[in-house]
């Protein structure tokens, strides 16, 4: 199915993308500046590698990032199927559920939540995991649902049953898969907002990466749009792999087959 | 590949939405090799009872049994039933060949053995050709074809299918029946098949039961169904019946159409003078050409036969078959004589 774009979907689509990426390019273009007129220089981009501090706070945003997919992953996946089969009862009673922490000020959740977290985790930087499930749970949960309303669930669920396949293998091998681009999108929003967020990180006196950088950029200004300009591409490198992941994996399927 | 067909029994089965019963009372066997359909308006049930032996639903009363034994401890993915939806039932993140690969890969069979299978299978439903496409560059008929190989696929005890044709277009329609007939009888699998077409149940099937409200009325070999209903919903909606109004001269004659006739053995019980109505096929009547009398309304040639849409002066026009040589003859606006030619007719009350 090809759907063909009218003239005023391409003025809209123009106009779109000219304001998003007209200022990437402006800061590509600043971070490339040097001090002093000399031209444009990678200076800055080196220069961000070489501050104290830089590969532990990134490694430990990456990891916090990670964690927070996986409990997303197990924890919402689920959830949002399971009321789209049989728990339809409850379905209002979780999205309203998923989409409370778009109302809490994450101050108020900082410090509430803070005491509720058990004593073993508060003091590790991994408890900023679990606040990042709760502020990505909304646009998580909107996009699964609108995924799932994509498919005919419950017919592809009895398909797969009675075909011999039990809850997991439901899951992993047909669910999921069929509202790939959802799982993706749901996987991306998680991980830019656990490799972005500030506030919480601050408000607990952790160091992650987005802390590291806003101390750093105060001795360099060029540098601090360089952090950006780089934390931008590398969150979009990491969509555009994994949107294509399956079609790279089914390349070689075919290869093979033919060889 | 060759099944041994299964013997599939309902006993008893009660199902209820609320204070709606779904299923009432189900009791149905299905033999070995069997296609047994179920007929019915939308609503009365059928789909519940695929659901029950399936295993899907299993919040029943009463007993399903597959060979003898007891289904009820039995979850849905280790009874080996196939199963077919109406529609948007394949997997649509694999290939065809994928999906009909699928209740293997599930079940651990290595790669090579359950490749060559889902060959083997997309062969014998025509469709070797596109085995490496996705469901949406399928039509409605080849997604249909493919789902049908990959329940097979798993060799199902039973095969189940509830209304596979009501999204095609009719000629597909029509042309896919055949072929389900053809591959279940070749291989010999018990089936439950399911549909509100008439026609389609009466074309592919060794019995047809017909359902309802929950209820099963009646189920026989399709002739059988059409000949000797046995009850009056039956009558009405297996094949087209006319509902002529008559009244009752005794226990066993009623008057329809100022002719005496006996009332059929399954009618319900009268008395003289009940007003009811009699259920008479357009087949039944004779039509001569007359110089006063009914009128012809209507006349739509349907091959072979005739159909006569007849003014009698009841409510309803009264539609008569006879063979087209014999329409020849009469023409719309033309005064008609109609006799009934069967000895008993059905009633029902009004
Ligand atoms: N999940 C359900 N909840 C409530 N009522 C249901 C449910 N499934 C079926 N029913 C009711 O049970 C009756 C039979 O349904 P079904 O078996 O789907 O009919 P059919 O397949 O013959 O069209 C209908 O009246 C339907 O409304
Ligand atoms: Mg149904």
């Amino acid at each position: 199915m090809k759907r063909k774009f009218t003239a005023f979907d391409k003025v809209i689509i123009a106009f779109a993308a000219f304001f998003f990426i007209a200022p990437l390019i402006a800061a590509a273009e600043y971070s490339a500046r040097g001090y002093g007129d000399k031209g444009h220089t990678f200076a800055n981009y080196s220069w961000i590698v070489h501050q104290l501090g830089f590969s532990p706070a990134l490694l430990t945003s990456l990891r916090i990032a990670a964690i927070t997919i996986l409990i997303v992953l197990v924890l919402m996946v689920p959830t949002v199927v399971y009321v789209h089969l049989g728990g339809r009862r409850y379905r209002r009673l979780v999205e309203i559920l998923c989409l409370l922490p778009i109302v809490i000020p994450v101050v108020s959740l900082a410090i509430g939540a803070q005491v509720a977290m058990p004593k073993s985790l508060q003091s590790t930087s991994y408890e900023l995991c679990f606040f990042y499930v709760v502020v990505a749970m909304p646009y998580v949960y909107r996009t699964l649902d609108i995924g799932l309303q994509s498919v005919a669930l419950s017919t592809l669920v009895e398909a797969s049953q009675s075909l011999g396949a039990d809850w997991f293998k439901t899951l992993t091998m047909v669910i999921i898969p069929a509202i790939r681009s959802s799982t993706t999108g749901a996987l991306f929003i998680t991980f830019a907002l656990s490799l972005g967020e500030y506030t919480l990180a601050v408000l607990l006196h952790f160091h992650t990466f987005p802390t590291w950088a806003t101390n750093v950029s105060q001795q360099n200004i060029y540098g601090s749009i360089a952090i950006s300009v780089t934390t931008l591409g590398g969150a979009w490198i990491f969509l555009i792999v994994i949107a294509f992941i399956p079609r790279i994996k089914s390349l070689f399927a075919q290869r093979k087959r033919v060889a | 590949m060759d099944l041994h067909g299964s013997t599939v029994e309902f006993r008893n089965v009660k199902r209820t939405f609320g204070t709606v019963k779904a299923l009432d009372d189900f009791s149905l066997t299905i033999k070995p090799g069997e296609l047994v359909t179920l007929l019915g308006p939308s609503g009365c049930g059928k789909t519940t009872a695929l659901r029950i032996l399936a295993g899907i639903d299993k919040e029943h009363e009463g007993i399903v049994e597959i060979d003898g034994k007891d289904m009820s401890q039995v979850p849905a993915n280790k009874r080996n039933i196939g199963m077919v939806f109406q529609a948007y039932s394949l997997f649509p993140n694999m290939t065809a060949i994928e999906n009909v690969a699928y209740g293997l890969r599930v079940r651990g069979v290595d790669s090579h053995k359950r490749e060559s299978r889902a060959r083997e299978l997309l062969d014998l439903v025509g469709l070797s050709t596109q085995a490496d496409r996705r469901p949406t560059q399928l039509s409605g008929g080849q997604q249909q074809r493919v789902a049908l190989a990959r329940a097979l696929a798993i060799e199902p005890s039973v095969l189940l299918l509830d209304e596979p044709l009501s999204a095609l277009d009719a000629q597909v329609r029509a042309q896919l029946r055949e072929e389900i007939r053809r591959i279940q009888s070749t291989i010999g699998i018990s089936t439950l098949f399911v549909t509100h077409d008439q026609e389609e149940a009466m074309a592919i099937s060794d019995r047809v039961g017909v359902m309802n409200k929950g209820v099963l009325e009646q189920i026989d070999e399709p002739g059988k169904l059409y000949n000797k209903p046995r009850t009056p919903f039956v009558a009405g909606f297996v094949g087209l019946t006319n509902y002529i109004p008559a009244v009752t001269e005794s226990k066993s004659l009623v008057l329809v159409l100022s002719q005496s006739l006996e009332i059929s053995d399954h009618s319900p019980a009268v008395k003289k003078g009940d007003e009811v109505r009699a259920l008479i096929r357009p087949e039944e009547f004779e039509v001569q050409k007359a110089d006063e009398g009914a009128t012809v309304i209507t006349k739509s040639f349907l091959g072979p036969v005739t159909r006569l849409g007849i003014d009698v002066g009841t409510p309803d026009l009264i539609y008569a078959e006879i063979t087209s040589k014999e329409a020849k003859k009469i023409d719309t606006g033309d005064f008609v004589r109609l006799s009934i030619s069967s000895d008993a007719v059905m009633i029902e009350h009004v």
